[in-house]
């Protein structure tokens, strides 16, 4: 019989036991009979001789092997008797529970797939990124430091010599959202990489379909003219129909054939980014981007390079080859004589082998920190819940004294009592954690979309995988733990003898009283922690919300425009065209009723930026005038749109054409930093440290400051120019609209305007200036929030703890007050007394998290915006707040300890 | 010195005797714990809390099988025999004792004499 099935058997089992049992103390019995003892006489003696029949049968359980499961099952089922028996308790200690291990695990799931999980592919360990993988878009400067983006002709010269890596693949830092057209169909938004023939084998990601691109098709300009699908993709447009293999897909007026399906669950390099197609690098230019002329440029460096190590190779010997043949390889480029300042660069210039195996994230970047300190804080909380459940335990466990004496008394060991209370502590943490993971995944999705509002959800899986399910396995036994071990020792090792006679455990509860308060005390140090870090937050957020930005971000829209489907002459002659369309629709939509102002803008705010050093004719380059100048490509409208205000000077008008003089607006900051002591109108600068074009364009007007890419950022040099002087693709279309327009109708009223002029300019999504500056501080708006939720509820775990605690204490000592109250004391003063014991665990807590507090909230400080640490509005707010909340719950308890009648309390004793 | 006529059994023989009392023929509980102390002639005294602990730990190592049976007096009892795994473990256990005891007699034997 296996133990599975003793198991099973296991009624049939006691009852056999039971039977065996009796059988031998009757047939002891009778012989004694037969050898002339009285019955009653026989029986004793018996009973003396052969000992407790429970000991006896217990020891043969045992003896059994599966006791333990058996016990288990017991303790189970009389666990749940017990929580069963008190609902209240169990419903908040299960509550809790949920939110404590709930919010632990949902937090976990986000450091999970931003932080920790392995991308889908073969050996991620084996795989190095080239640089940190932290910069996206392109740049054509010489390397001169740690390098990130890296060009094609590197990545082929690179690949040919190094010997440390079995193959390296290249893809491009930034993912196109591009319109794709399936056999003819609508053009819909399409998610494209661009990638290196070696792209899936190096990964080894196979074909879950067809084939994935080869070598082949990564050979010359425009020879793979292939796609691959994601399995996603796939799915949603070809409902997983492997006849979709050979259609064609046509992007940007080329068609590429669809070759292959990717295997499921893979989405590229990139974490938070979701890919739909993978198509060669050889077909870039088909991309066309003004300014992008890719592949041939041996500077033009935009690809994450990424290696498979081959085995036995160290990635310390990897990197030394790596940076060796990286600054060959540039030496090489730049020609026989080239200036020193370049050599210098390139002397400087060098590449960080990162481990590869969890791709790119932006996410990661941004949210690392944020997501630690919230699993710090999420931790504290479960910290204080516990505490919470710890204490009610302790107030059961006195209450139960008698039912242990009793199960005692009847044979069960220390050992057996302890782990039938241990059993229903992990009920407790178990129930708790399985109603948390429900919380958990419906609950980071939605943190997820408040760290990263905009009309694009980021596509990371957020499905509870095996690293999730196992945190919350062992945040629920370490959690079980830490409230039920001390509970239950406390209960299984109280004597037993006197808790039988008078049944309320008297002789313990000094200790208990003494247990509970320095848990009560340790609650009310966390609360303090945890509310001077909200505290600190939200005065952060404050501080951030009130930043100047130099623009007002009230009543505009911004509207963002693809222009790819309508065939524009970009990049020839002709591509003032298109400047003449964004003309038309800017003066279109002026005439709108309830529109104010319009303007076309490269960038309009928190969009990223375009930046590089001017050199002014006749200014020598000084400490002050060396830094990056942000540039901005704008209509006529676009000042008025923003709210930027004019200091001297014009703004661009009908007479800045294509033909006339190159212009540009610049802002107070960088007129400033050249010209401090006089007018920067009319003074002619060129783009670059050493400009192509020196003098190119003349300043008109200076403009004030604003904020460009982020709110945090320090005053940075700006510099605008107009669209007509610099055709590019569409971007930003923004329109100011009245105060009390409808803004539905004006969204409306735009589409249709824009439609009008040329329907192939697709309107991408629409979005408000507001959002876009809410959005920019997303992550910090919802740290603070969260902090703030965790800070009220660890409050609110620290007064139920306290309100519970007083109200036992006063129940317990009913008699004691009936007594002073007969004796004269002044109800007051019985209000004082409880108030004074509460006043002292407070005085208690606060000296020991006050100083926690101020010793740890240094490693905030890269989180909070012109803020100290250590600052006191926070700090006396948070201590302020404690206080009164824990005076509030000892205050309830305390009314009821004057409220008692003399003769009543005496009566009852 | 005083002789005792019974004494307690010393650790783990209990299972040993047991087993060469079942090997006798299908056999109750209670019967054991009797034969056990008419076969010492009456100088073991068997613990009897222990029989059945030790009883169910040789039936859960496979060692005794068991089945209900009426029993002498017609009530149905619990009896346990020797399975094959249990017949070779009680030879073995066997001879381990018996070179035990020599063993342990012959060290004995000339301490006693140094001693008296």
């Amino acid at each position: 019989m296996s133990w599975l099935q003793r198991l099973f058997a296991r009624r049939r089992m006691e009852r056999d036991l039971d039977k065996e049992i009796r059988f031998h103390v009757e047939s002891q019995v009778a012989d004694k009979v037969r050898s002339g003892i009285s019955e009653i006489e026989a029986r004793r003696l018996t009973r003396l001789e052969f000992g407790g029949t429970e000991q006896i049968k217990e020891d043969c359980r045992e003896s059994r092997g599966t006791l333990w499961f058996e016990s288990l099952v017991q303790d189970v089922r009389y666990g749940l008797r017990q929580l069963r028996k008190s609902p209240g308790f169990a419903f908040i200690a299960i509550l809790s529970l949920t939110l404590g291990i709930g919010a632990n695990t949902a937090i976990f799931t986000l450091l999970n797939a931003i932080l920790l999980r392995p991308l889908p592919v073969q050996n991620p360990s084996e795989l190095l990124l080239f640089g940190d993988g932290q910069a996206q878009g392109s740049t054509s400067s010489i390397p001169d430091g740690s390098t990130r983006l890296f060009s094609y002709s590197l990545f082929h010269d690179f690949r040919q010599k190094d010997t440390s890596f079995s193959g390296i693949a290249a893809v491009d830092s930034s993912q196109f959202a591009t319109k794709a057209s399936i056999g003819g169909a609508a053009y819909q938004t399409t998610h494209v990489d661009l990638v290196s023939g070696s792209y899936f084998s190096v990964l080894g990601v196979p074909a879950f379909l067809g084939r994935t691109i080869g070598e082949s098709d990564d050979g010359a300009d425009g020879a793979g003219p292939v796609a691959v699908a994601s399995y996603s993709w796939f799915q949603r447009q070809f409902n997983g129909d492997p006849s979709a293999l050979g259609k064609t897909i046509r992007i940007q007026s080329h068609d590429y054939t669809l070759v292959g399906v990717a295997r499921p669950g893979f989405y590229g390099y990139t974490v938070d980014q979701s890919t739909d197609l993978w198509i060669p690098l050889s077909m870039e230019k088909a991309f066309s981007r003004p300014g992008w002329n890719g592949l041939g440029d041996k500077f033009f460096q935009s690809l994450y390079l990424i290696g498979r190590l081959k085995p036995g190779v160290t990635a310390t010997q990897a990197s030394a080859e790596t940076n060796l043949l990286f600054k060959q390889i540039l030496r090489s480029y730049l020609g026989s004589q080239p200036p020193q300042k370049h050599l210098d660069d390139i002397a400087h210039a060098s590449i960080q082998l990162n481990p590869g195996g969890r791709g790119v994230s932006y996410l990661r970047y941004a949210f690392s920190v944020p997501l630690e300190i919230l699993m710090a804080i999420v931790a504290l909380v479960l910290l204080i819940a516990c505490a919470n459940i710890a204490n009610m335990l302790l107030a059961r466990g006195v209450a139960r004294t008698r039912e242990v004496a009793v199960r005692m008394a009847l044979g069960a060991s220390h050992r057996r009592i302890v782990l039938q209370l241990l059993t229903e502590s992990l009920l407790l943490a178990f129930l708790g954690a399985a109603a948390g993971v429900a919380l958990a995944w419906k609950a980071s999705v939605v943190l997820l979309s408040m760290a990263t509002p905009g009309p694009d959800p980021v596509p990371l899986n957020l499905t509870p995988d095996m690293a999730v399910l196992g945190f919350t396995l062992g945040a629920a036994l370490v959690t079980a733990l830490l409230f039920g071990m001390l509970p239950a020792f406390r209960a299984a090792g109280l004597e037993f003898t006197p808790a039988l006679k008078d049944g309320r455990g008297s002789s313990s509860s000094t200790t208990r009283g003494a247990l509970a308060r320095s848990l009560i005390v340790g609650q009310i140090a966390l609360s303090v922690v945890l509310l001077v870090v909200a505290g600190l937050f939200v005065r952060s957020l404050i501080n951030l919300s009130d930043v100047e930005t130099g623009f007002d971000k009230h009543n505009v829209l911004v509207f963002s425009l693809d222009s790819s489907t309508a065939n524009l002459p970009h990049g020839t002659p002709e591509e003032i065209r298109s400047v003449q369309l964004q003309e038309q629709i800017e003066d279109r939509v002026q005439n709108l009723p309830g529109v104010k102002a319009d303007g076309f803008a490269f960038f309009t705010f928190n969009q990223g930026a375009w930046t590089d050093e001017v050199l002014f004719l006749g200014i020598p380059r000084t400490q002050s005038n060396g830094g990056e100048v942000s540039f901005n490509i704008t209509g006529k409208g676009y000042f008025t749109t923003m709210g930027i205000q004019l200091v001297a000077g014009r703004l661009f008008n009908a007479q800045d054409t294509q033909m006339s003089n190159k212009v540009a607006v610049i802002n107070e900051t960088m007129a400033r930093r050249f010209f401090p002591n006089g007018s920067a109108i009319g003074r002619r600068f060129g783009i670059g440290e050493t400009p192509d074009h020196p003098g190119e364009k003349e300043v008109i007007g200076v403009v004030k400051d604003a904020k460009y890419s982020s709110l945090t950022e320090g005053t940075l040099m700006a510099a605008y120019f107009p669209c007509t002087q610099n055709p590019g693709f569409y971007g930003n279309f923004a329109v100011r609209y009245a105060p009390g327009a409808n803004r539905q109708e004006i969204v409306s009223r735009t589409r249709r305007a824009i439609a009008e002029i040329n329907s192939n300019i697709l309107v991408n999504n629409v979005g408000s200036l507001e959002e876009q500056v809410d959005g920019s501080i997303a992550t910090q708006s919802l740290v603070a929030r969260l902090s703030s939720f965790f800070g009220i509820i660890a409050v609110f775990l620290g007064c139920i703890g306290i309100y519970g605690v007083l109200s036992y204490s006063v129940a317990r000592r009913t008699s004691e007050f009936g007594v002073r109250l007969a004796l004269g004391a002044r109800s007051h003063m019985l209000l004082w007394m409880i108030l004074r014991e509460c006043i002292l665990l407070l005085a208690l807590g606060l000296a020991i998290g006050v100083p926690v507090a101020l010793s740890s909230t240094r490693i905030l400080k890269s989180l909070l915006y012109e803020l100290s640490p250590l600052d006191p509005t926070a700090i006396s707010i948070a201590i302020a707040a404690v206080s009164v909340m824990t005076i509030a719950a000892a205050w309830l308890p305390a009314r009821r300890a004057t409220k008692i009648d003399p003769m009543q309390a005496l009566r009852t004793e | 010195m005083k002789t005792e006529d019974r004494f307690d059994l010393p650790q783990g023989t209990l299972d040993l005797l047991i087993m060469r009392v079942v090997a006798l023929g299908p056999i109750h509980g209670y019967a054991i714990a009797q034969r056990i102390q008419q076969m010492s002639r009456e100088a073991l005294q068997v613990q009897q809390g222990s029989l059945y602990p030790a009883l169910h730990r040789l039936e859960y190592k496979k060692l005794l099988t068991s089945n209900w049976q009426p029993s002498e007096t017609g009530r149905e009892a619990k009896f346990y025999e020797l399975t094959a795994k249990g017949r070779a473990h009680l030879r073995a256990e066997t001879e381990n004792w018996k070179r035990l005891t020599d063993v342990v007699g012959l060290i004995l034997k000339g301490t006693l004499e140094g001693i008296s």
